[in-house]
């Protein structure tokens, strides 16, 4: 994500918290002065599930109720609807151009982004009893797979918090990580703070590196050491961070630490390739 | 006092045409010598009935100060009951407060003097305060602990229910899929949902297997989300306990200081009670409330609207104090001068917001009930019963002894909308009118309510009696009237020439006006004219000319019919004799001006049944006085000529060149003596003028306005030429009225005018013709024996041709 975003995909379903996803992507295709892409995945489980004689589901408001092929698309239909009226309501806020499509199916085939595009998913349902929440399916798709950086709008943080990003290292791919956080952090006036090791950090030229990589940025930047045993999730929600960004190959991004981050911390999680 | 040489067919010496003031009675050289004097004199009656009033605490003893208006009544009034009120302690502040229970119905607090404007901004302190110290408790570490571990239990009981069921059916094939509704049970292979077809295609076995492990776990599942609603209401329940904590640890302190301030006042502590609870409900109001503007979904709101919004989440707390006793002396004295409704009640006022009009207890408006509540109020009455409804409201808190605001719609039972109803407010208050005796009169005869409320009626009288002592108090009523108005000091002269006016406003040379209104402006202006001539001090001469502008600027249609009488157009003769005719006088008031008008009376009799025809009265221009007049003329008739002979005559009597109506007594006199004259067919003097009424005895009675009367034909004659044959012949009994023009008083020093009085009608009717009565009965009788004779031959040569 070193180049110019020229689209922002967002993904949205019948299920998940879109607003806030919506949000973060028009907001950022705003600053950007990118286009805004929906999509809408119909969840294939979902249809499956309807064809199913015995399908049932269960509500808050109505209890036990049969599910049918047709209640669900109908359902399908309204949400995909309602999410694209979002859509066009941010976008016109923000004054950008924007699309929209529906798509079935959330596997990675479907989920594919051109390079320059910014992938903004949603990684959970909207909660059941306030707080249980069904893992999206395909959040982990989009993730892990495509070229671009992928952020995930998980909920709402600190709407004034700083940017984080995590790096381990000194190499291209934390570069290219300090890049994007930077950018986010210029997109939404916040203050940028690079979490490393203290080993990192005390490294010769390590503070030269990062002055390099600032330059021409006129964002505030603070250097936060990773603490041994503490869990990056208490580092982060000391800081108060909006957003935290990680790099595809770092051990956070594994798949069950990054379930882990992104269900214990209360901020954006950016995934950069 | 009138002169005891004045006598009846006497023309009257000058002396006694003008009472003027004697150097002898004003001790001073200058007003500025004199001391303050009373607001008004000659009133004891009226200040003897207000101060009993003001003694009276029991219900019903308000005033009604009735008089003329310009007689001093609000002066008076206002005086007695300030130097009342003096005496009295300072009233209570009224404010009105949230009702937290019913916010339609405010509730109102009764401070001491003062307190409650202290209230008021103790309230906004702590309510400031609050909106630093609630949003800081709230971001404590000690908060978002017990915060988290609250979520965190209610996150685990979740993970328990719905997470625990998840991971059993998860254990034997079966997904949780979030159905854009709820949740759903679907037999899984490979991490997907299973096709029908693949699940037909399952061995019989699995797939009954998959069936019972499906209704199992749906069965669970429904238990689990029966159980949410519960686990949220809980949840909530355990965020405000810990909310409430949190908030009463930082409100208590300051609430602790604030009550200390109101210890002694229950109504207060209670109230403060009332907001600690709503404040311990509603934190959220004080907790840090903008939206992410970019997730808002609306447009982002302006600073104008967040202030409102901000504005309106806090009003609740507000004191709005609406009587503010502050920093007084004594009881409040309040005059309302435009007593209508809502001015005496108070009201609710509304705002604009967001299109809409809404209103809460700190738009109530305090009325003059409030404001004079513990104390004295002073009203208008025509105004109050001219202004829309505020008399019934008067009287109805007068009746309930309290204050309760509402519309006029809701008073009338005519507005269905929900408004506010404020507590009513307990009323202590002692009401004066101000009025006319007219308006009091008609409100004791027709207001059942007025007698028991208006108990004491305070009767202004227009004039004092003008004895040494009054006159000397008079001028210190002028020197006070001076130094108030910051006019120029007035010299002896001219405070004299002043009194002599009030005697004439009186109309009455022996009593003095109370009417001071037309005094100020008489002083006023004739300040004025001094500082145009660049006087220091005010003389006499300034005012004389002040009273001759204020003629001038008021005369021209009294001018106008003096003009067409010297052009004849108007027929009043002014020498020379005639039978059966007349100058008779009237007043006309136009404006400011009273001015004495001459007009010419005719009378005609011949044969007929003992008719004295009313020519005005035939025409309906002549009021029930005139006609009563003449009915009493023509009893005088009967009595003196009719008792030995039928009166067969048939006379009429009518003001010549008069279209307009004509009414009162006053010309009853003069009538008589144009009849006595068209009966005896002697002639009466035209250079005389006469006014009187008489009785059916022949006596002269008084009349008003003799000075106009006067004055009016004086004028004609003038512009005639004076011969010294002229003169007004009047009622003895006016004599003592008599403050003529000093151009008249005179004209008569220098014999070219004469005032006779006269006490009969027929020392009148010698003065007129100088014929002795007795030749004048004689023809008179002789004339009616004519007639009687004629109508007996006519009579008779009627029954003899009938026979």
């Amino acid at each position: 994500m070193t180049g110019a975003v020229a689209r922002i995909v967002v993904l949205l379903d019948a299920a998940s918290e879109n607003h806030a996803a919506i949000g973060t992507a028009a907001r950022l295709a705003g600053r950007w002065a990118a286009h805004l892409h929906g999509v809408f995945v119909e969840d294939d489980d979902l249809i499956r599930l309807a064809h199913l004689p015995f399908a049932r589901q269960v509500t808050l408001g109505a209890g036990v109720e049969a599910l049918t092929l047709r209640e669900a698309e109908h359902q399908l239909r309204v949400f995909a609807a309602r999410a694209r009226e979002e859509l066009a309501a941010a976008a016109q806020r923000h004054g950008v151009a924007w699309s929209f499509e529906i798509v079935r199916d959330g596997s990675s085939d479907g989920l594919s982004a051109a390079p320059d595009d910014f992938l903004v998913a949603c990684t959970a349902t909207r909660p059941i009893g306030g707080h249980f929440r069904v893992e999206c399916r395909w959040w982990w798709n989009a993730a892990a797979s495509g070229p671009s950086a992928r952020l995930l709008a998980h909920r709402e943080g600190d709407p004034y918090g700083a940017v984080a990003a995590l790096i381990h290292d000194r190499d291209a791919a934390a570069e290219r990580l300090v890049a994007a956080a930077l950018r986010l952090a210029e997109a939404n006036d916040a203050a940028l703070a690079v979490i490393c090791p203290p080993a990192l950090a005390q490294q010769v030229g390590f503070k030269t590196w990062l002055d390099q990589q600032l330059a021409g940025h006129p964002v505030a930047v603070d250097i936060e050491l990773l603490r041994e045993r503490a869990p990056l999730h208490r580092h982060i929600a000391e800081l108060r961070c909006r957003l935290v960004a990680i790099h595809a190959e770092a051990e956070e991004a594994s798949p069950d630490r990054l379930r882990e981050l992104i269900a214990t911390v209360a901020c954006d999680v950016l995934v950069v390739r | 006092m009138a002169d005891p040489t004045a006598q009846g067919g006497i023309p009257l010496p000058a002396a006694l045409l003008r009472r003027r003031c004697s150097p002898e009675e004003l001790p001073f050289q200058l007003s500025s010598e004199l001391a303050d004097a009373p607001a008004m004199i000659g009133q004891d009656r009226a200040a003897e009935a207000v101060t009993f009033a003001l003694r009276m605490r029991h219900k019903g003893y308000n005033v009604f100060a009735l008089g003329p208006a310009g007689a001093g009544r609000h002066s008076l009034v206002e005086d007695l009951l300030k130097q009342r009120a003096a005496t009295e302690s300072v009233s209570s502040d009224w404010c009105y407060v949230n009702n937290f229970a019913d916010p339609q119905r405010p509730h109102r607090l009764d401070l001491p003097a003062g307190q409650g404007a202290g209230l008021a901004a103790a309230m906004k302190r702590l309510i400031e305060e609050l909106r630093v110290a609630l949003p800081a408790a709230f971001e404590r570490d000690e908060y978002r602990a017990r915060r988290e571990v609250l979520d965190q239990q209610m996150k685990v009981r979740s993970e328990e229910g719905f997470g625990g069921l998840q991971q059993r059916a998860d254990a034997k094939g079966i997904a949780l899929i979030r159905t854009p509704m709820g949740l759903a049970l679907a037999p899984k292979r490979d991490g997907k949902v299973m096709n029908p077809e693949d699940f037909e295609a399952l061995p019989a076995e699995e797939r009954q297997r998959f069936e019972h492990d499906l209704q199992e776990a749906q069965t669970e599942l429904e238990a689990v989300m029966r159980q949410v609603p519960q686990w949220e209401r809980e949840h909530r329940e355990a965020l405000r306990a810990l909310a409430r904590d949190t908030t009463g640890f930082a409100v208590a302190s300051m609430m602790g200081e604030l009550r200390g301030s109101y210890a002694d006042l229950p109504d207060v502590i209670e109230y403060l009670d009332a907001v600690e609870r709503d404040i311990k409900e509603n934190v959220e109001d004080f907790l840090p409330q903008t939206p992410h503007p970019a997730e808002s979904g609306g447009p982002p709101m302006n600073a104008a609207a967040q202030a409102a919004m901000e504005d309106m989440r806090f009003r609740r707390y507000q004191v709005n104090v609406i009587v503010d006793n502050g920093g007084k002396k004594g009881a409040p004295v309040i005059y309302e001068d435009n007593p209508t409704y809502q001015n005496l009640i108070g009201r609710v006022e509304h705002l604009a917001r967001f299109g809409a009009l809404i209103t809460d207890f700190n738009l109530i408006q305090a009325g003059a009930l409030h404001r004079a509540n513990g104390g004295y109020l002073i009203l208008d009455a025509e105004r109050l019963l001219v202004g829309g409804y505020g008399w019934p409201a008067l009287k109805r808190a007068l009746q309930s002894g309290e204050v309760r605001i509402e519309s006029i719609e809701q008073a009338l039972s005519l507005a269905t909308t929900v408004s506010l109803q404020p507590q009513p407010i307990p009323l202590d208050v002692k009401v004066v009118l101000v009025g006319s005796p007219m308006l009091y009169y008609l409100l004791a005869a027709n207001d059942e309510d007025f007698a028991e409320l208006f108990k004491i009626a305070a009767d202004f009288d227009d004039r004092v009696a003008r004895t040494g002592e009054a006159t000397l108090l008079y001028a210190r009523v002028i020197a006070t009237i001076v130094r108030r108005e910051h006019l120029r000091a007035f010299d002896r002269d001219a405070v004299g020439r002043v009194i002599e006016r009030a005697a004439r406003l009186a109309g009455d040379a022996d009593r003095l006006s109370t009417s001071l209104r037309a005094i100020v402006e008489l002083l006023q202006e004739a300040d004025q004219l001094a500082a145009d001539a660049g006087k220091e001090t005010v003389g006499a001469a300034e005012v004389q000319a002040a009273l001759d502008a204020q003629v001038r600027r008021a005369d021209r249609i009294y001018r106008r019919m003096q003009e067409e009488i010297t052009r004849r157009t108007i027929r009043i003769e002014t020498d020379g004799e005639a039978v059966g005719q007349i100058n008779g006088l009237s007043v006309i008031s136009l404006g400011a001006l009273s001015f004495g008008n001459p007009t010419r009376i005719t009378a005609q009799v011949r044969m007929g049944r003992g008719e004295v025809v009313d020519i005005e009265r035939e025409v309906q221009l002549g009021g029930p006085l005139h006609s009563k007049g003449v009915l009493i003329l023509t009893g005088f008739l009967g009595g003196r000529f009719g008792t030995g002979r039928p009166l067969s005559l048939h006379a009429s009597l009518v003001f010549e060149q008069s279209y307009g109506g004509v009414d009162g007594d006053s010309a009853s006199a003069a009538e008589l003596f144009a009849l006595l004259s068209a009966l005896s067919e002697v002639p009466i003097r035209q250079s005389f003028a006469v006014t009187g009424s008489v009785d059916q005895l022949g006596v002269i009675q008084a009349i008003g306005g003799v000075n106009e009367k006067i004055e009016g034909f004086f004028d004609v004659c003038r512009q005639a030429g004076l011969t010294g044959r002229q003169g007004c012949i009047i009622p003895a009994s006016n004599v003592k009225h008599l403050m003529l023009r000093a151009d008249v008083v005179e004209a008569v020093e220098q014999g070219k005018f004469r005032v006779i009085p006269m006490e009969t009608i027929d020392q009148g009717f010698e003065l007129l013709t100088g014929v002795p009565t007795k030749t004048t009965d004689d023809k008179i009788a002789a004339r009616l024996d004519e007639f009687a004779a004629r109508a007996a031959a006519l009579l008779r040569a009627q029954t003899g041709a009938s026979a």
